[in-house]
């Protein structure tokens, strides 16, 4: 009995002597430090579906920025009717890049609007917590990117997000999504589909800055997300989301 | 003591292992690979961002466009059509500087006012719509004719 004991003890010395030299090595590796950059939140993106009028510019200059491959989006705009009767019809043709025509509806319509979707790059981002390589993450400015060198295309991240705004680029095979236009706002200018939104719909900017233009607007005005039960506190933010949206 | 000679080379083979890995392990992940930020969202190649910055930025700004076309810039910045930025109608710059002497973009089709301007259900009511082509030309005092675009009345950077 006395003996199991020691040999017991002896063990369990040996295995916690082990493990410790072992981190200690992987430590020791060069990349592996623990980088001094926090992560902070510094933009956000308001969408106004009360100004959005279907005309699918912002669609179609994401496109081209981001030379995105066809009937694949990184943005896109629904187009939601409400019929007097409560049934909900949601279309999108071509992602709304070619804009929207007038549609035949079984009934009297009770009300009907846009409502744009792209990456919410959360606070709490789904994606990157499923990705087994590291191959996608959050930037030290809040933005949710992936490293298309390190993606080997599992598309764990596709079927983890909730707003359906990741797929698989069918060029690269890796994942793609909205960047939030990250070359763009590190060079200076605004998102593309920002700079060109003909009625101000979209916006752009820094949290912390007053002269954004998004500053004011979340200081005042009542914004609402989507999905908030899902806990990922996304930085995209809408005016006039009907309970309708999904 | 017999068995002793085994244990040795067991160990020398764990210990050759085990440099082996890091060895590889140090040529296999790039430098810049390791936390940056928290564990849970920063675990990733620190080089990747950079990279993706550098991309160069296809659409520049109406006030790249209105450093040459002050013209039609004068007409612009007052009227109705003042938040519409150039590319939106016109494509993107770089397209445009990438050839400076093809013609940009410019399509006097009524498809291309209607984009923002056919009457939908789902457009914000304020917003100026027209709900038919040919009544809104048969609505007009004046006598138009079949054929007639858009452009022919209102002029798209300053429209009314």
């Amino acid at each position: 009995m006395n003996n199991d004991r020691r040999e017991f003890l002896k063990q369990t010395g040996w295995t916690v002597l082990g493990g410790s030299v072992y981190i200690t090595l992987f430590s020791l590796l060069p990349g592996s430090s623990r980088a001094a950059t926090a992560t902070q939140h510094l933009y956000a993106f308001i969408v106004d579906t009360e100004k959005c009028i279907g005309c699918g510019k912002c669609v179609d200059a994401c496109k081209r920025e981001n030379s995105v491959p066809e009937d694949f989006y990184r943005t896109w705009i629904e187009r939601y009717t409400i019929l007097e009767d409560g049934t909900v019809t949601v279309d999108s043709p071509k992602g709304g890049s070619a804009g929207f025509n007038p549609v035949k509806t079984a009934g009297p319509v009770e009300k009907s609007f846009f409502v744009p979707k792209l990456c919410n790059h959360c606070r709490n981002p789904n994606c990157v917590q499923v990705c087994p390589v590291g191959a996608t993450y959050v930037t030290k400015e809040g933005f949710v990117l992936v490293d298309e060198k390190h993606c080997v295309g599992c598309s764990y991240c596709v079927m983890a997000c909730p707003y359906g705004a990741r797929f698989v680029n069918p060029h690269t095979h890796t994942a793609d999504k909205c960047t939030w236009c990250y070359h763009r706002i590190m060079q200076g200018h605004t998102t593309a589909c920002v700079s060109v939104c003909p009625t101000r719909a979209r916006l752009f900017g820094r949290v912390d800055d007053p002269q954004s233009s998004v500053y004011t607007i979340l200081k005042k005005n009542r914004l609402q997300v989507l999905k908030p039960e899902t806990g990922n506190e996304p930085l995209t933010m809408y005016i006039g989301l009907d309970k309708e949206v999904r | 003591m017999k068995h002793y000679n085994h244990i040795i080379r067991c160990i020398l083979l764990l210990v050759i292992v085990v440099i082996g890995f890091f060895i590889a392990r140090g040529a296999l992940v790039p430098e810049s690979f390791g936390v940056h930020g928290t564990y849970t969202y920063g675990y990733h190649r620190g080089d990747s961002a950079a990279e993706q910055a550098d991309r160069y930025a296809l659409y520049q700004g109406s006030t790249k466009c209105i450093t040459c076309h002050a013209e039609q810039s004068l007409l612009w910045q007052p009227g109705r059509h003042a938040a519409v930025s150039c590319e939106s109608c016109h494509g993107n710059w770089q397209a445009h500087n990438n050839n400076t002497s093809a013609t940009i973009e410019k399509d006097n089709s009524v498809e291309t006012c209607m984009l923002c301007h056919r009457k939908l259900n789902a457009r914000p009511s304020t917003f100026p719509q027209i709900p038919e082509f040919g009544r809104h030309l048969a609505d007009q005092d004046e006598q138009l004719q079949q054929g007639m675009l858009c452009v022919d009345c209102h002029d798209p950077h300053d429209p009314m």
